[in-house]
C-alpha cells in the first residue's frame, strides 16, 4: 500500500536483472532499454531542474503488451510512470528510481480517420499536430492547439488536458476526446466512451483526462476534429501599459464577443520574440495583445470593428490586421516561441501557469510587477489572455548563489496571488512534480481526500505515476472503503427491503 | 418504523417546517412505486451536511431531488427512504459577467436562472426538457440532460467548471474552480455530470456562460426520401456554417408537430429544422446557405416566422409531451451521426412488425435520437429491446428515459455500460460504502 517512492522496496538480490529479463520476454530486445547512458534521455521531461534514472524504460508496442507490463508491475509492486514526448512542463514525466518509465512512444499510429462522423482515433503517441495533418485535406482540424503541437503526444494531451492558444472559444483537451482505451494500473484494459455521444454511467473518460498519468495509461483515443472557420482574422494591438492590454481583453468579451484566442506579451517577450523569429512586433511598446476573430465571415466583419473601438477605447497605439495567411502565421509564430526564446535572454527561466479571472488581469499584472521588484528578479508576461491562463516567466541564473530558490520562491508567491484572486494554480501544464506543494492553496483536507477516494478505486497500490500531484502521500488502507456492508436498519430488522 | 428516532433526528436538522411525513405528500414523492418516508427540505449545505452523516450512520436510504421532473429515468431504486429536496437552495450566487462565469445553487430552476443571466445579456446554453415544468440545475447536471444546442455548445458536461458537493458521509467537497481553465487536481464535476445522485449531493455548480447571441433564424424543410435529408445533413456538417441545431424529424413526428403548431398538412415526411443564432447579418447570410444546401438535396422548406421560431424549438424540446402515467416508453439513443438513417428505418421496421407508433426526434449534428414508443406493453418492450440491441451493436446505447408502470420493471433503463463497469461500482463503493445514494438507480 505504498504510494510514496522514497520509501525503499526491499528485493532479493538479481531481482534486478531477472525483472528486466522478464520484461524482455514480452517486449523483445529493443522493447526494453537497459543502459545507463540511453536511460539519461528519459530522466527528466521539459522541467529539466528535476532528474531521476528509472531502473528500465520500457517502449510497448500495442495495449495487449502495456497490459502485461503493467500486471507484473503490480504483481511486484514496482512503480511505473507513463510517457509520451516528454515536453511536459510540471515534472510530470519524472522517472521514479524504484520503477520503470512506460514510453508510448513506439504507440504512434492513427487508427482510424472517419470524416462523415467527425472522429479520429489514435494511438496514444501520435503528436498532436499529425492529427491535424491527417484530417486537414477534408477541411477539418483538431481544435487543441499547444504551443509544443509538433512534438508532444495526444497520451499527454490527454494525461496533462493540455490547451493552447485557441481555448477560449473551442475549450481544452477534455471537451475534444469522446473515447479512451484504458489499462488500468492493475493492467485490467477497459474502454470508456467512445465514437458515439453519451454513454450510459459515469465519466471515467472525463476522469481520466487531467488525470497526469496517475489513474492509468491511456492506449487509445477517439477525436472529435472540427470544421476549419470560413474566415480568420488575426490583429494585433500595441500599448503602452500592459494593464491596458489587459483591461482590453474584458472589454471584448463584455461586448459579447468571442475571440478565438487573445494573447497577451509584455516588453520582455516582445524584444526577445522579436530578436529570435522577427515576427514585426513594435520592440518599444510596452506590451501587445493579439487577437483572432474566426467563423463566418459576416460574423467576422461585424466584430472586428466592436474589437477594434474597445482597444482605441483602452489606449491602443497601433492596431495592425494581419493582410494574409503568411502575414497571420508570422504574428502566431512570435507567441508560440515565446518560451524558447526566452531561453536566449536568461540562461535559466521558470514557467508559471496560473490562471485568474479575466476581469482580475489588470489588477493581478500590477501585484506581478511589485513581486518582481521586490525579488529583483525579471518576470516576462506571456498568456492566454482570453482565458486568464498566465505564463509569468521567472528569468534567474542557476549559478548565482541562491537564485534557483529565489526564482522558486517568487514563482510560488505568483500562484499565490493567482489563488487569491479567485483562480488556479495551473490552467494547462498540470500539477506533476512541481507544483504539488501548491495544490493545498485551492484544496482543503475534504477536497484531497476526496480525489484521493477516486484514485484509491482505480489504484489501490498507488503505483501509476506516484509522488505526483498530490502533496503529501495519501495511501488507500486508512480510507473506510469497507465492502458493502448492509443498512444498519435492515440488519435490525427496522427497515423494510426493496 | 416511520416513529423510528431517525428520521425525528433528520426533521429536528431541517425544522419541522422544512420535512414532511404526511402520507398524501409522501406517495406523491414515491419513485417508481417506492414510497418514502420523510421528505426533507434543507436550506443549506451545511443542512444537507448533517443529513448525510446522519443517514449514512443510520443507514437509510437517501434520493435527492429537484423538481421531479426526471424522476422516472433509471431503474427502479432499491431504497428511498428520505427524499432529499434541493428546491431550498436556489439562489444565485454570483453572476460575474465580465468573466461570463456563475455560481449557482443546485436547486434553481433553470428558467429563474436564466432569467437572472438575461439581466446582462448572458445565458448558460443548455437547453434540456422540461424546464418550463421546473428543472433544476442539480437535476440537469445529475442527469446529463441536454437538448437541440448541444450541436453548439455542448452539454453541462462541457460547460460546468466548479462545483460543491455533500458526500455520502457528510463531509462537503469542491472541485474545479471558478475559473474557465484549471487543471488543478482531478477533474472530480465530471465525474458528477451524470451520476444520477448516487455519488453525493451537488449543492453548488459553476458554469461558463455565453453572450446571448444577437439574431435567431430557423429553417424548416423537408424532403421526399430519408436519404435526401440525411445527404442535407451531410452537407450541412460537412460545411462551415456555425449551426446551432439541426433536428432530424422523422415523419410522424414531423406531422404530429405540424399539427400542434398549425403548419398545415403535408409534412408527414422526413422533415429537418436548422437553427443559426449569430449577429444578424451572419444569420441572414447563412440562412441562404442553409436554404440552398437544402435545396441541392432536394428539400423544400421555409424560413419559420420569429413569432413561431420560439414556439417550434419548445415543441422539440419537450418531444414527446409525456406524463409518466402514459402507456409506452421515452427512448434515448446515441449512435453515430451517419448511423441516425439506419435508426429511422429501424423505427419503420418494428412499427410494422409490432404495430406500435413511433415518433423520433434526432440531433442530427451528434447522433443522439429521441424516440417515442405507443403501443401495447409487450410491443414496446420488445421494440425496446430490438432497438437496443442494434444501437448497442453499432457501438452506441440506448437508454429508456421513460416507461410506464405496467412494463418499466422488465426493462433495463441502461443496457450496458461496457467493459468499465467494474470500475464504476468501484467508484461508487469508495464514494457510498453503505450504499444508501439512490441505490439501484444505475446499478
Ligand atoms: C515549448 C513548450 C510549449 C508548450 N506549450 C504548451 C501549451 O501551449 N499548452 C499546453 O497545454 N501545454 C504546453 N506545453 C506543455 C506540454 O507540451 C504538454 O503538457 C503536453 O501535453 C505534454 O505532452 P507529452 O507527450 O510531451 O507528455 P509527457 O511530458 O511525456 O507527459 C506528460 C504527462 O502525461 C503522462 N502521460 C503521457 N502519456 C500518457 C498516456 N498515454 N497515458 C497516461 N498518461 C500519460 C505522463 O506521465 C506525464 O504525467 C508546452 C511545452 C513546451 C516545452
Amino acid at each position: 500500500m505504498q504510494s510514496s517512492t522514497k520509501e525503499t522496496i526491499e528485493r532479493p538480490p538479481g531481482w534486478k536483472k531477472d525483472f528486466g529479463e522478464r520484461l524482455t520476454r514480452i517486449l523483445g530486445r529493443d522493447g526494453v532499454i537497459y543502459a545507463d547512458d540511453e536511460l539519461l534521455a528519459y530522466d527528466a521531461d521539459a522541467l529539466t531542474g528535476y532528474r531521476i534514472k528509472p531502473l528500465f524504460v520500457v517502449l510497448p508496442g500495442t495495449s495487449g503488451e502495456v497490459s502485461r507490463v503493467m500486471k507484473m508491475c503490480y504483481e511486484e509492486d514496482v512503480p511505473f510512470v507513463p510517457r509520451g514526448a516528454g515536453t511536459g512542463l510540471s515534472g510530470g514525466a519524472l522517472p521514479t528510481e524504484e520503477g520503470i518509465v512506460i514510453s508510448l512512444a513506439r504507440m504512434n499510429r492513427i487508427i482510424e480517420v472517419d470524416i462523415p462522423n467527425e472522429r479520429v482515433v489514435v494511438e496514444p503517441g501520435v503528436t498532436n499536430l499529425s492529427v491535424t495533418n491527417a484530417v486537414s485535406s477534408y477541411g477539418y482540424y483538431y481544435a487543441p492547439d499547444p504551443s509544443s503541437q509538433i512534438v508532444c503526444t495526444i497520451g499527454g494531451n490527454v494525461a496533462e488536458n493540455s490547451g493552447g492558444v485557441h481555448c477560449l472559444k473551442y475549450g481544452v483537451t477534455a471537451n475534444h476526446v469522446l473515447g479512451l482505451e484504458v489499462v488500468l494500473p492493475d493492467g485490467e484494459i477497459i474502454e470508456t466512451g467512445g465514437k458515439t455521444p453519451d454513454h450510459p454511467g459515469y465519466d471515467i473518460m472525463g476522469l481520466m483526462v487531467g488525470s497526469e498519468g496517475l489513474l492509468g495509461i491511456v492506449t487509445r483515443v477517439t477525436l472529435r476534429i472540427i470544421k476549419k472557420p470560413e474566415t480568420v482574422k488575426t490583429l494585433f494591438a500595441s500599448f503602452d501599459r500592459i494593464e491596458d492590454a489587459g483591461a482590453s481583453v474584458s472589454g471584448i468579451t463584455a461586448r459579447g464577443v468571442i475571440p478565438a484566442g487573445m494573447e497577451i506579451m509584455d516588453n520582455l517577450c516582445i524584444r526577445s520574440v522579436e530578436e529570435a523569429v522577427h515576427a514585426g512586433y513594435p520592440v518599444d511598446a510596452g506590451s501587445i495583445l493579439l487577437v483572432e476573430l474566426d467563423g463566418p465571415r459576416a460574423e467576422v466583419d461585424a466584430q472586428m470593428p466592436v474589437v477594434e473601438e474597445v482597444l482605441r477605447g483602452h489606449n491602443a497605439l497601433e492596431i495592425r490586421i494581419a493582410r494574409d495567411a503568411k502575414e497571420r502565421d508570422l504574428f502566431w509564430k512570435g507567441r508560440k516561441n515565446a518560451f524558447p526564446a526566452m531561453g536566449r535572454v536568461s540562461s535559466d527561466y521558470y514557467v508559471q501557469d496560473g490562471v485568474i479571472p479575466r476581469s482580475k488581469l489588470a489588477q493581478v499584472l500590477g501585484r506581478i510587477g511589485e513581486l518582481s521588484r521586490e525579488y529583483g528578479l525579471s518576470v516576462g508576461n506571456v498568456f492566454h489572455a482570453g482565458d486568464g491562463n498566465l505564463h509569468p516567466l521567472v528569468l534567474y541564473n542557476s549559478k548565482n548563489e541562491g537564485e534557483s530558490e529565489k526564482a522558486l520562491e517568487l514563482a510560488g508567491r505568483i500562484l499565490g496571488v493567482c489563488v487569491e484572486a479567485g483562480g488556479s494554480i495551473t490552467g494547462e501544464h498540470g500539477v506533476g512534480n512541481d507544483k504539488k506543494r501548491f495544490l493545498s492553496l485551492m484544496f482543503d483536507e475534504n477536497d484531497l481526500d476526496t480525489m484521493n477516494l477516486m484514485r484509491c478505486a482505480f489504484d489501490s497500490k498507488g503505483l501509476s505515476n506516484p509522488g505526483k500531484v498530490f502533496p503529501t502521500p495519501r495511501t488507500c488502507v486508512e480510507q473506510g472503503m469497507k465492502p458493502y456492508a448492509g443498512h444498519p436498519l435492515h440488519k435490525a430488522g427496522l427497515g423494510e427491503m426493496y | 418504523m416511520t416513529e423510528s428516532p431517525i428520521f425525528n433526528e433528520l426533521t429536528s436538522i431541517v425544522g419541522g417546517e422544512n420535512a414532511s411525513r404526511d402520507p398524501e405528500t409522501l406517495e406523491s414523492y414515491a419513485v417508481d412505486g417506492v414510497v418514502p418516508k420523510i421528505i426533507l427540505f434543507p436550506g443549506n449545505i451545511e443542512q444537507i451536511s448533517e443529513i448525510m452523516k446522519a443517514a449514512s450512520q443510520a443507514g437509510v436510504s437517501v434520493v435527492p431531488a429537484g423538481s421531479g421532473t426526471k424522476k422516472g429515468m433509471g431503474n427502479k431504486p432499491l431504497g428511498a427512504d428520505v427524499i432529499l429536496s434541493t428546491k431550498k437552495l436556489s439562489r444565485v450566487i454570483e453572476h460575474e459577467s465580465a468573466d461570463l462565469v456563475a455560481t449557482a445553487e443546485c436547486g434553481i430552476a433553470l428558467a429563474d436562472l436564466q432569467s437572472c443571466l438575461r439581466r446582462k445579456n448572458q445565458f448558460l446554453p443548455v437547453d434540456p426538457p422540461h424546464v418550463p415544468g421546473g428543472a433544476t440545475l442539480g437535476g440537469i447536471i445529475a442527469a446529463n440532460d441536454s437538448g437541440p444546442l448541444r450541436l453548439r455548445y455542448g452539454t453541462s458536461r462541457e460547460l460546468m467548471i466548479g462545483m460543491k458537493v455533500v458526500r455520502a458521509d457528510g463531509r462537503i467537497f469542491k472541485g474545479g474552480s471558478k475559473v474557465v481553465k484549471n487543471v488543478a487536481g482531478y477533474d472530480m464535476p465530471k465525474l458528477f455530470v451524470g451520476s444520477f445522485g448516487t455519488l453525493g449531493i451537488i449543492a453548488e455548480a459553476t458554469f461558463r456562460l455565453y453572450p446571448v447571441p444577437e439574431s435567431s433564424g430557423t429553417y424548416i424543410a423537408s424532403f421526399e426520401s430519408l436519404d435526401d435529408a440525411h445527404g442535407a445533413v451531410r452537407s450541412l456538417i460537412d460545411s462551415a456554417l456555425v449551426i446551432n441545431a439541426v433536428e432530424h424529424l422523422n415523419p410522424a413526428l414531423a406531422g404530429t408537430m405540424a399539427e400542434r403548431l398549425g403548419f398545415g398538412s403535408d409534412f408527414n415526411r422526413y422533415t429537418l429544422a436548422v437553427r443559426i443564432m449569430n449577429v444578424s447579418r451572419a444569420v441572414e447570410d447563412q440562412m441562404k446557405a442553409v436554404m440552398d444546401i437544402t435545396r441541392g438535396s432536394g428539400g423544400k422548406g421555409f424560413i419559420i416566422g420569429a413569432e413561431n421560431e420560439e414556439a417550434f424549438w419548445h415543441e422539440v424540446r419537450e418531444f414527446p409531451w409525456r406524463s409518466s402515467e402514459q402507456a409506452g416508453a421515452v427512448l434515448k439513443a446515441g449512435v453515430l451521426i451517419s448511423d441516425v438513417p439506419r435508426v429511422f428505418l429501424m423505427l419503420d421496421e418494428i412499427s410494422g412488425k409490432y404495430g406500435i407508433r413511433a415518433r423520433a426526434a434526432a440531433r442530427a449534428g451528434n447522433g443522439i435520437v429521441i424516440i417515442s414508443i405507443d403501443g401495447d406493453g409487450e410491443s414496446v418492450i420488445n421494440s425496446v429491446k430490438e432497438l437496443r440491441e442494434f444501437s448497442e451493436s453499432a457501438g452506441g446505447s440506448l437508454t429508456v428515459r421513460e416507461a410506464s408502470p405496467d412494463i418499466k420493471p422488465a426493462l433495463d433503463a441502461w443496457g450496458g455500460m461496457g467493459s468499465s463497469l467494474g470500475l464504476m461500482k468501484r467508484i461508487k463503493t469508495a464514494f457510498d460504502p453503505g450504499n444508501i445514494l439512490n441505490p439501484g438507480r444505475l446499478f
